[in-house]
């Protein structure tokens, strides 16, 4: 898979009208440079167009591109279902890979098809289960089970001048030995909204869609830094499990690279896939990071702290190979 | 007494104060302590039985071979499991 065809010249989807890009959409597509892949999307269905503006909002509008590594297409149900219940549907090469959802709820449906499509297919990187930023050139990987408070971390962080690579995909290329963006926007559930609401009032935050099987979601879209940098990779720089527990104070506790193995390992989309490449990456990150568990209640107490061990991890890296 | 041989590609590196093995044949990574580590070193320069690695491990380290048997011996059913080794025929046994 390849990203980087976004050129720079590019009105964003910001900039153009919504006739146009309801247009694109529904004639030749629109092509979405996320860093590690483009994906080529179209749609009929009618709230589709505004919902992708409103969290992609800084992504360039490109029309056409000479490569996508997804081609997907959100459609409107079709027969008297249109009629009675209206449903969206996710395809991908032609193929229907999921329950449709409501009509209204599309961009759910579009970005759970997309990361589902990206953690079975982008099998040149390893996949870790992790949200992932960027600073300083290096890479703060946050990986976690679900529910585990990854994803606010990762949408606070990249409102605080971390550069988001991904809320999902910690994409390591090994070819390289570095992290790349998986750029996407932030999916939030439930209290987890209002939680980077209050945190950062200044965030992009999307629609919220009620009611879907987790709850209510909406994301926070990505800025523009993170957009027009999303081919830039990242060296590794810590490892950082993250616990969110209420009330809990905060707690920032290195961890043995024995203990960081199996929560980056058996944590991953496709480290089996990957057979002895995953092995070997997984083994290089750990001896390459400083790892730390973090468990946290409140958002700024987090930042503070991870703010605080980052000019450790600096050094510890400038002083190794990199 | 059963011989044992290292599987094809396995790889060991060391992780903290564990290892961690891959086998390409089961695609599954085990954690293993320095015991089972140090006999999948053994192993790499050939086959070899229970006695035969304990005798190794006893000429690197110094210590009695005989303190090694029953880490080495309650070893080979994990790294049989986790496809880090095999058990070899015995060809010579036929005749």
């Amino acid at each position: 898979m390849t990203g980087a065809v976004t050129p720079r010249d590019v009105p964003a989807l910001l900039e153009i009208g919504s006739e146009r890009l309801d247009r694109m959409l529904a004639t030749t597509g629109l092509w979405l440079d996320i860093g590690a892949a483009t994906i080529r999307v179209r749609s009929d269905s009618p709230a589709f167009g505004t919902q992708l503006r409103a969290v992609y909002g800084y992504f360039p509008a490109i029309e056409n591109a000479p490569w996508a590594d997804l081609h997907v297409r959100i459609r409107k149900s079709t027969g008297v279902r249109r009629w009675l219940k209206p449903q969206a549907t996710f395809h991908c090469d032609g193929l229907q890979t999921f329950d449709p959802f409501p009509a209204a709820s599309p961009l759910p449906l579009f970005e759970w098809g997309c990361n589902w499509l990206i953690g079975r297919r982008l099998n040149d990187r390893l996949l870790l289960h992790a949200g992932a930023v960027e600073r300083d050139g290096f890479a703060l990987v946050l990986p976690a089970m679900p529910g585990s408070g990854k994803s606010t971390l990762t949408a606070a962080l990249s409102q605080r001048g971390w550069r988001l690579l991904s809320d999902e995909f910690g994409a390591y290329d090994p070819s390289v030995g570095m992290f790349q963006a998986v750029l996407k926007p932030i999916a939030l559930k439930n209290e987890s909204i209002a939680a980077v609401r209050r945190f950062a009032p200044g965030a992009v935050i999307g629609p919220e869609f009620p009611k879907t099987r987790k709850g209510t979601v909406a994301h926070v879209a990505p800025n523009s830094d993170a957009v027009m940098r999303c081919s830039e990779y990242a060296r590794p720089g810590a490892i950082v499990l993250p616990r969110w527990e209420a009330g809990a104070s905060t707690r920032l506790e290195p961890l043995t690279e024995s203990s960081v193995f199996p929560a980056l390992a058996f944590n991953a989309f496709n480290y089996s896939l990957l057979g002895g490449d995953g092995f070997r990456s997984v083994v290089r990150l750990v001896r390459q990071c400083l790892s730390w568990q973090l468990v946290y209640g409140d958002l700024e107490e987090a930042l503070g702290a991870l703010e605080s061990i980052w000019p450790r991890v600096l050094e510890h890296r400038m002083a190794g190979p990199l | 007494m059963e011989r044992y041989g290292r599987a094809d590609g396995v790889l060991v590196d060391s992780i903290g104060h564990l290892w961690a093995a891959f086998s390409p044949s089961s695609g599954e990574t085990t954690l293993l302590n320095d015991e089972s580590a140090a006999i999948l070193e053994v192993l790499e320069a050939g086959e070899s039985d229970t006695a035969g690695v304990c005798a190794a491990l006893a000429e690197d380290s110094g210590i009695d071979a005989q303190e090694f048997v029953e880490a080495v011996a309650g070893g080979w059913p994990r790294l049989l499991e986790a496809g880090l080794v095999n058990r070899q025929t015995d060809t010579t046994a036929a005749w």
